[in-house]
C-alpha cells in the first residue's frame, strides 16, 4: 500500500484515465499543497486564449468553491515529436504560473510516460529550478465522482496518526472532484470558447425522462404533504388524548407502528432538499423499505381473499382459544393435585387454583360471546395488510397479547403473591437473627426485638417458608407461560424491526453499483521503472456490507431489550414483573 | 562497624532503636525477654462455684426436655389441652407475681415497663396464637413427620448453642436463640390433632424458652440458695418425665446432666494446672472502659 | 562496611568483573548478592511493608546488589515492571484469597518462583510479612532449591486465642530452617523468638526508617490561634479508634480552642461520625477520609500534637514522621513503641481514655506555656534518627553474614522440621518437603535449569543499566590521570 499521507518530496498527480487520450494542451486542477498532490480534473485543448482560459477558471471556481487553476501543460504526441511544440508548452508556464508546474508527458503508444515538477522557487540559486519527484496516479473520474467516501471509524486504541493522515488526503482528493461537478457540465458538443476534454454522462437522452420525473414530483409530493398533514393533525386531535386513551396506544403495537410510518412518510414527502448524502440516502432507505413493506402486504392480502382463507382463520380461531383456555384448566388441575410428589400445602393450593379457575371459566364465556363477529374482526383486519407488511405483523402481535390476556392476568397474581412472600421472609429473616435493615445507612444493623415482636414475627417466618413452595409452583408455570408468549411476540417485533430499520436501498446500491460507497482505495502498479515516474492506478475499495448496514440503519422505534440476561433471571427470582420489549420503556409507573 | 569487645563493656545495652550501639544487630542482652510474664489472667476456679455456674446450662437442657416430653404426651391424646393450659396459666401468673416480689418491684422500676404494656404482650400473644392456630394445624400436612423431626431437632439444639448462658462470645445470640426455639415449637405443634392443641402448644413454649429463663435469672441473682433448689427440683422433674416415655432416655439424660455439672467443672478446675499463657508487650491492649457510654 | 572494602580497591566494579570472568564465584558472591524480595504486598498496595521493600531495594541497588521483586498481580498490572534505577518487579498470576493474601497449596508457585529464581540468578531470598503466603511459598521452594532464605517480619502477634496458636505454628515450621530473620524492634524480636521458637542468634533487630526530606516542618501551615490535634491511621480496632472516640468528647469539652483533624478509612468510621454528631462537633472534627501517602505531610503540619491510640504495634512509623514533622507526639505505650522515640520527644500514655486525656492535657499545657522546641529544632534531631542508607547497610550485613552460611542440605532439614516442629506438624511438614523437592527434580528433568534463559540484569554487579556509568567514569578518571601527568 501506498503511505497516503506520506508529506515528503514525492509529489503526486492524480491524473483521470479519461483524458489519456486527449489532445495536447492544459492540465485543469487543483493542487493540495498539504498532500503535496495535484488533482488534475480537465484538460484544455489547443487553440485557447489563455485570457479565456482563465475567465473560465474563475467562473467554475465561483460555482464550486474549490481552487481551479492551470497545473501544468499535456503533451500527447502522436507523431514523431515536435520540438515546437515542446517549446511552447514550456512557455505556457510564463503565462499560467503555479508553483510547482507540471508537465506531462504521453509518449507514442501509450507505454512511455513522463513527467516532470518543476519548482521555480525555493531551490538553492533562484536560477535554476528544483525537480521534484512525480508519482502519477490514474483514476476513474465517473467512479471518484459519484462515489462516497467513508472514513474509517478510529478505534480508541490504534495508533491513529498515519492512518487519519490518510484518510484526510483521500477526503481532499474526493471532495475536489465531487465539488468540481461544474466543470463536467459542459458537453463534449458544446461550442464554448473553451474545449475540454474530462468524462462526459453518456445517457443524455434518459437524463430527459428525469427531468420530467423532477418537475411532476413538486406538486405530487406537496399534495401528498398536505394529506399527511392532516392525518396527523386528526390523529393529534384533543379527542384522542383523553385519560386512558394514550396509555392504551402506547400499549398497542399496531399505534406505534402506524405512528412510525406517518413519520417516515412526512419525511419523505417534506418538501424541503436533503441537504447532505447521508441525508439523501436515508430518505431513499425509508422509502424503499416503505414500497417493500407495503408490496409484501399487498402480497399477503390477495392470498388471504383469496379461496376464502378469512372465513378458514375466522372458524379456527375461536377453537384455538378455547383449547389454550381448555389446557390451562388441565394445568391447574394437576397443580391442585400433588404435582411431581411436591410437599404443597393443601388448603392454599386448594385456595388459588379455584381462583385461577374462576378467571378462566370468564374467560371461556367471554371468547363466546365474540365468537359471531370474529370473522367480521378478520376480514377488516386483513384489510389493513394494504397499509404494509409491518402493520399487519403489529395487529397480529397486538391479537396475540389480547388473546393471552388471562395468562398475563395469572402471572401478575403469581407474581405478586410470589414478591410478597420473597420480600416477607428476606426481612423476617434478618428479624430471625436478630437483625434488621438500617435504610438511613443502606446496611444491615443489629437490632434487640421486643419479645412479642420476635413471636409474631417468627410465627409469621415459620408459615411463609411452609407456605412458599405452593406459591412458588404457581408463580413459575405462569411465568413459563408468560415467557412462552413474550418470546413469539419478541419474535414478531425483531421481524417488524428488520422491515423497518433495515437500509435496504444502501444494500441495493452496494451490490449493483460497489463504487458508490467507498471505504477506502488501494493502488495497483502499473509501471515502475527506474528514471521513470512510477504510475498507479487508483481503484475503489466498497464498503463492506456490515458497515453498511451499520452506518444507513433507520432508527428503531421500539426500544430494546434493556437489561441483560442476569438482571432478568434476578428480575424473575425476586418476583419483579417483565414486560414483553416494546412496553418496557413506557413501564414506569 | 563491628563489635569492639573493648568498649562493649562499658557501654550499658538499651532497649531503644533511634541510638546508634555498639553492638551487633543480633545481640542478645541479659534484659533480653525479662517482660515476660506468664497467666496473669489465670484465676482459680472453686469446685462449687462452677457447679453452681453450671445450673444455667442443665436448667436449659431440662427446659428442652420437660418441652418435648410434654408435646410426645399430648401427640399421644395422653394429656388434656385444657389441663395444660390451665397450668400454665396458673403457673405464669405465680412466675409473674414472684417476677416482681424477688427484687421488690426494683427491675420494674429500673426498665420502666408498666404493668399495661406486660398485659397487651399477653394479649398479643394469645390472638395471635389463637388466630394462627388453624393455619398452623395445616401448615406442614403434606411434609414428612421424619423432616419435622429433624428440623426441630436441628432448631433445639441451635437454641441450645446459641442461649446466652452468660458467656461473652460472638456466637451467642439471645434473639436467634428464642426465634430456633418458636420455629421448633411451632413446627412440632403443627403435627398436633387438632388446632386447640396447636395453640396450647405454642403458648407453653413461650412460657418455657421466653418468660421461664427471665424468671430463673433473677432468682439466681437474689436467692442463690432457692435458684439450687429450684433447678434440682427442675432437673428431677424432666427426669421423672423423660423416665416415664423411656428408661434408656432418662438414663442416657441423667449421665449427661451429672456430666454437665459436676464432671466438666472438676476437669476444668484440673486443666487449669496445664495452664501456660505468655504475656508481654507485644500483647494488644484491651480497652477495659465502656466506651458505649459517649455514644447514649 | 562494603563501601569501606570497595573503597581500597579502587575500581570496585572493573575489579569484580575481572574476578567473576575468572569464574571465582565465591568472592564474588561476598561482597555483592542477587537478592530476591518477595512478598505479597508490594505497590500499587499501600502500607508500611510496601514502602519498607521498596525503599530497601532501591537502597541496595544504589550499594551495587542486583535486586528483584516477586509479588502477585494486582488488577490489570501483571507480568513484568521496572520502577526507578531497573529495579523490575514481578507480578505473578496467582489468585489473592483474602486481604491481598494469596491462596496456598505450598506447591503451585514452585514452577513460576523456581524460573525466576533461576533466570534471575538469585542467590538470596528474602521474604517480607508474615501475612503474605507468597512469601512462606518463596522460603520453603527456596529451602528446597537451596538458596539462602532471610525473613523480615512487620508485625505482633498475641499468643491468647486459637488462632494465634495456628499461625504462630505455621510460623515456627516456615522459620525454623530460615537462615536469619530480621525484626523491626527490640518487642518484635521478642515477639518472634517465642512464636517460632528461634535461637535468638539468628534474629537482627532492624528498624524501619522514613525519609526525612519527605516530612519537614512548616509552622506557617498551622494556626497558632488553636490547637489542632491530627490521627493519621486506619480507622480499625487494632488502631484504637474506639479509644479515640472516648477521647474526642471529653477534650472537646473542656477546651473549646481544640480541633481534631482525622485522616484515614475503615470500619470503625462510623462511630467517629457517630461522636461527631452526638456532640455536634462537626465545625471541630474533619475526618479527610482516606490519605494518599503524599498527602500525609501537608495534613501532618496543619496541627500541633499528634495523637497515636494504637492498641499493638511493631515499629509505628506514624509517630516518627510526626516528630519528624514538628509535631509533640502523645501515644500509647504498646508494643516497640517505647523503643521508637527518646522520652523528651513523645507522652507515652496508659491505652485508656483517661490516661489518653492526661496526656494530651499535658501537651496542651506544654504547648500553652511555650516549653515545646521549635518544629525546626524536632526535624533535626529526629531526621538523624531513621534513614534507608542505614536500614541497608545494616541489611547487607545480614546477607553477607547469611551469604557465608551453608543451607541445610535435605537429610538435616527434615530431621530439624521433625525435631523442631513437634511430631505431628514436623512429620507432615516433612512429607510435603519430601513432595516439594520430588516435584523440583520433576520440573528440573522438564526444563533443565540450563535451558532456562538468564535475564538481562538492570541493576547489581554487571547490570545493563549501571554498564555506562563505571566506563565513563574509568575514562573521565584516565583523562585525569593523563593530566596529572
Amino acid at each position: 500500500m501506498v503511505s497516503f499521507g506520506d508529506p515528503g518530496m514525492v509529489l503526486k498527480a492524480f491524473f483521470p484515465t479519461c483524458c489519456a487520450a486527449a489532445d495536447s494542451g492544459l492540465l485543469v486542477g487543483r493542487w493540495v499543497p498539504e498532500q503535496s498532490s495535484a488533482v488534475v480534473l480537465a484538460v484544455v485543448h489547443f487553440p485557447f486564449i489563455p485570457s479565456q482560459v482563465k475567465e473560465f477558471l474563475a467562473q467554475v471556481q465561483q460555482t464550486s468553491q474549490v481552487g481551479v487553476a492551470v497545473l501544468g501543460t499535456w503533451c500527447h504526441r502522436r507523431q514523431e515529436p515536435e520540438d515546437n511544440l515542446g517549446h511552447f508548452l514550456e512557455g505556457l508556464s510564463a503565462i499560467f504560473s503555479h508553483e510547482p508546474w507540471l508537465q506531462l508527458c504521453r509518449e507514442k503508444g501509450s507505454t512511455f510516460w513522463s513527467c516532470k515538477a518543476t519548482r521555480w522557487q525555493g531551490s538553492t540559486s533562484p536560477g535554476a529550478p528544483s525537480e521534484d519527484q512525480v508519482m502519477i496516479v490514474f483514476y476513474d473520474q465517473r467512479k471518484v465522482l459519484l462515489s462516497q467516501l467513508h472514513p474509517p471509524a478510529i478505534l480508541p486504541d490504534q495508533e491513529t496518526g498515519d492512518a487519519a493522515a490518510g484518510a484526510v488526503g483521500l477526503a481532499a482528493v474526493f471532495h475536489t472532484v465531487a465539488r468540481s461537478e461544474v466543470l463536467f457540465r459542459s458537453d463534449r458538443f458544446d461550442e464554448g470558447p473553451v474545449r475540454l476534454s474530462h468524462w462526459q454522462s453518456d445517457g443524455v437522452e434518459a437524463s430527459i425522462l428525469v427531468e420530467l420525473a423532477k418537475w411532476a414530483s413538486g406538486p405530487i409530493c406537496l399534495l401528498l404533504a398536505s394529506l399527511l398533514s392532516l392525518v396527523s393533525a386528526v390523529s393529534a386531535c384533543w379527542l384522542f388524548k383523553l385519560w386512558p386513551l394514550p396509555f392504551i396506544w402506547s400499549k398497542l403495537s399496531t399505534c406505534e407502528q402506524l405512528r412510525y410510518r406517518l413519520e417516515q412518510l412526512t419525511l419523505i414527502f417534506s418538501p424541503q432538499k436533503a441537504e447532505n448524502p447521508s441525508q439523501r440516502m436515508r430518505k431513499a432507505n425509508m422509502c424503499v423499505s416503505v414500497l417493500l413493506d407495503v408490496a409484501l402486504g399487498l402480497t399477503l392480502l390477495s392470498w388471504l381473499h383469496g379461496k376464502g382463507r378469512i372465513e378458514q382463520l375466522a372458524d379456527a380461531l375461536v377453537p384455538v382459544a378455547d383449547r389454550v383456555a381448555e389446557e390451562l384448566q388441565h394445568l391447574l388441575q394437576w397443580l391442585m393435585g400433588a404435582p411431581a410428589g411436591l410437599k404443597m400445602n393443601r388448603a392454599l393450593d386448594q385456595v388459588l387454583g379455584r381462583f385461577f379457575l374462576y378467571h378462566i371459566h370468564l374467560w371461556i364465556s367471554y371468547i363466546h360471546l365474540m365468537s359471531p363477529f370474529i370473522e367480521r374482526i378478520v376480514w377488516h383486519v386483513g384489510l389493513s395488510a394494504c397499509l404494509g407488511l409491518t402493520v399487519s405483523l403489529s395487529i397480529l402481535s397486538d391479537i396475540i397479547a389480547l388473546l393471552t390476556f388471562h395468562i398475563y392476568c395469572f402471572y401478575v397474581y403469581g407474581a405478586r403473591l410470589y414478591c410478597l412472600k420473597i420480600c416477607g421472609l428476606s426481612s423476617l429473616w434478618r428479624l430471625f437473627r436478630g437483625k434488621k435493615w438500617n435504610v438511613l445507612r443502606q446496611r444491615v444493623d443489629s437490632c434487640s426485638y421486643d419479645l412479642d415482636q420476635l413471636f409474631i414475627g417468627t410465627l409469621l417466618f415459620t408459615i411463609l417458608v411452609f407456605l412458599l413452595p405452593t406459591t412458588a409452583l404457581y408463580y413459575l408455570v405462569f411465568t413459563l407461560l408468560r415467557l412462552l408468549v413474550i418470546t413469539v411476540q419478541g419474535l414478531i417485533h425483531l421481524l417488524v424491526d428488520l422491515i423497518n430499520s433495515l437500509p435496504l436501498y444502501a444494500l441495493g446500491l452496494r451490490l449493483c453499483r460497489p463504487y458508490r460507497l467507498a471505504a477506502g482505495v488501494k493502488f495497483r502498479v502499473l509501471e515502475q521503472e527506474a528514471g521513470r515516474p512510477l504510475r498507479l492506478l487508483m481503484q475503489i475499495n466498497p464498503l463492506s456490507y456490515g458497515r453498511v448496514v451499520h452506518t444507513y440503519r433507520l432508527p428503531r422505534y421500539g426500544c430494546h431489550p434493556t437489561h441483560s440476561w442476569g438482571s432478568l433471571c434476578r428480575k424473575l427470582f425476586f418476583g419483579e414483573l417483565i414486560y414483553p420489549w416494546r412496553q418496557r420503556e413506557d413501564k414506569q409507573d | 562497624m563491628s563489635a569492639q569487645p573493648g568498649t562493649s563493656t562499658e557501654v550499658k545495652w538499651q532497649k531503644v532503636l533511634y541510638e546508634r550501639q555498639p553492638f551487633p544487630d543480633n545481640y542478645v542482652d541479659q534484659r533480653f525477654l525479662e517482660e515476660l510474664r506468664k497467666n496473669v489472667h489465670a484465676r482459680k476456679y472453686r469446685f462449687w462455684a462452677v457447679v453452681f455456674e453450671s445450673g444455667v446450662v442443665v436448667q436449659q437442657l431440662c427446659s428442652v426436655c420437660v418441652f418435648v416430653v410434654i408435646w410426645w404426651y399430648m401427640d399421644e391424646g395422653l394429656l388434656a389441652p385444657h389441663w395444660l393450659l390451665g397450668t400454665g396459666l396458673a403457673s405464669s401468673l405465680i412466675g409473674y407475681i414472684l417476677f416482681d416480689l424477688i427484687d421488690g418491684g426494683e427491675g420494674r422500676r429500673k426498665s420502666g415497663r408498666t404493668r399495661w404494656a406486660d398485659l397487651k404482650s399477653a394479649l398479643v400473644f394469645i390472638t395471635f396464637t389463637y388466630g394462627f392456630s388453624p393455619i398452623l394445624k395445616t401448615l406442614t400436612e403434606s411434609v414428612s413427620t421424619d423432616t419435622i423431626y429433624a428440623m426441630s431437632v436441628f432448631m433445639l439444639l441451635g437454641h441450645l448453642v446459641f442461649f446466652d448462658y452468660g458467656a461473652n462470645a460472638a456466637i451467642v445470640s439471645s434473639t436467634l436463640s428464642l426465634n430456633m426455639a418458636i420455629f421448633a415449637s411451632v413446627c412440632l405443634a403443627s403435627r398436633l390433632p387438632r388446632s386447640l392443641h396447636a395453640f396450647i402448644m405454642v403458648t407453653f413454649a413461650i412460657q418455657i424458652f421466653a418468660l421461664w429463663p427471665m424468671l430463673q435469672k433473677k432468682l439466681k441473682a437474689h436467692t442463690p440458695c432457692s435458684y439450687v433448689g429450684v433447678t434440682l427440683l427442675f432437673a428431677f422433674s424432666a427426669l421423672g418425665g423423660l423416665l416415664s416415655i423411656s428408661l434408656v432416655g432418662a438414663v442416657l439424660f441423667a449421665l449427661l446432666l451429672v456430666a454437665i455439672s459436676c464432671l466438666c467443672p472438676f476437669y476444668l478446675i484440673r486443666l487449669q494446672l496445664f495452664k501456660e499463657n505468655i504475656h508481654g508487650p507485644w500483647d494488644e491492649a484491651e480497652i477495659k472502659e465502656d466506651l458505649s457510654r459517649f455514644l447514649n | 562496611m562494603a563501601y569501606r572494602r570497595r573503597g581500597r580497591h579502587g575500581h570496585p566494579r572493573s575489579a569484580t568483573r575481572y574476578r567473576a570472568g575468572r569464574g571465582n564465584l565465591y568472592t564474588f558472591r561476598t561482597r555483592t548478592h542477587n537478592i530476591c524480595m518477595v512478598s505479597d504486598f508490594f505497590y500499587p498496595n499501600m502500607g508500611g511493608v510496601e514502602s519498607h521493600i521498596y525503599q530497601l531495594s532501591q537502597c541496595l541497588i544504589e550499594r551495587g546488589h542486583k535486586v528483584v521483586i516477586v509479588t502477585h498481580a494486582y488488577g490489570n498490572r501483571k507480568g513484568i515492571r521496572y520502577l526507578t534505577n531497573g529495579l523490575k518487579v514481578y507480578y505473578l498470576p496467582l489468585k489473592v484469597m483474602y486481604n491481598q493474601s494469596t491462596a496456598t497449596t505450598l506447591f503451585h508457585s514452585l514452577p513460576l518462583l523456581r524460573y525466576i529464581f533461576v533466570r534471575e540468578r538469585v542467590t538470596i531470598i528474602h521474604s517480607h510479612s508474615s501475612f503474605s503466603a507468597m512469601a512462606h511459598d518463596a522460603l520453603f521452594h527456596a529451602k528446597t532449591m537451596g538458596l539462602q532464605t532471610v525473613f523480615t517480619d512487620h508485625s505482633l502477634f498475641g499468643f491468647a486465642d486459637v488462632s494465634s496458636v495456628l499461625t504462630n505454628k505455621l510460623l515456627t515450621v516456615s522459620l525454623c530452617d530460615t537462615n536469619h530473620i530480621i525484626c523491626v524492634s527490640y518487642t518484635s524480636k521478642e515477639n518472634t523468638v517465642l512464636r517460632a521458637a528461634l535461637n535468638p542468634e539468628i534474629v537482627s533487630v532492624i528498624p524501619n526508617a522514613v525519609d526525612p526530606t519527605d516530612f519537614t516542618p512548616d509552622p506557617f501551615r498551622r494556626h497558632d490561634s488553636i490547637i489542632t490535634i491530627v490521627v493519621v491511621s486506619r480507622l480499625v480496632y487494632r488502631k484504637g479508634t474506639d479509644l479515640l472516640s472516648g477521647i474526642i468528647p471529653e477534650l472537646c469539652q473542656k477546651y473549646p480552642d481544640l480541633n481534631f483533624i482525622i485522616g484515614g478509612e475503615g470500619p470503625k468510621r462510623i462511630i467517629l461520625e457517630e461522636v461527631r454528631e452526638r456532640y455536634q462537633l462537626h465545625d471541630r472534627v474533619r475526618l479527610l477520609g482516606a490519605l494518599e501517602h503524599k498527602d500525609v505531610r501537608n495534613v501532618l503540619v496543619q496541627g500541633h500534637i499528634f495523637l497515636n491510640t494504637s492498641l499493638t504495634e511493631a515499629f509505628c512509623m506514624a509517630i516518627v514522621e510526626a516528630a519528624s514533622c514538628g509535631l509533640q507526639v502523645v501515644s500509647t505505650k504498646v508494643g516497640g513503641i517505647p523503643e521508637v522515640l527518646p522520652e523528651n520527644l513523645i507522652i507515652l500514655c496508659e491505652p485508656s481514655v483517661k490516661s489518653l486525656c492526661e496526656g494530651l492535657e499535658k501537651a496542651i499545657s506544654q504547648l500553652k506555656s511555650g516549653t515545646l522546641p521549635a518544629p525546626e529544632n524536632l526535624h533535626n534531631i529526629v531526621k538523624t534518627f531513621y534513614t534507608w542508607r542505614n536500614v541497608a547497610e545494616r541489611t547487607e550485613k545480614v546477607y553477607d553474614r547469611v551469604a557465608g552460611e551453608a543451607v541445610l542440605p535435605m537429610d538435616r532439614r527434615l530431621d530439624r522440621l521433625i525435631s523442631h516442629c513437634g511430631p505431628v506438624t514436623g512429620c507432615i511438614f516433612a512429607l510435603l518437603a519430601v513432595f516439594n523437592f520430588l516435584f523440583l527434580i520433576f520440573l528440573r528433568w522438564m526444563t533443565p535449569d540450563s535451558v532456562i534463559d538468564v535475564a538481562i540484569d538492570a541493576t547489581g554487579p554487571k547490570g545493563a543499566w549501571t554498564h555506562q556509568y563505571p566506563y565513563s567514569k574509568k575514562r573521565g578518571e584516565n583523562n585525569e590521570i593523563c593530566k596529572i601527568r
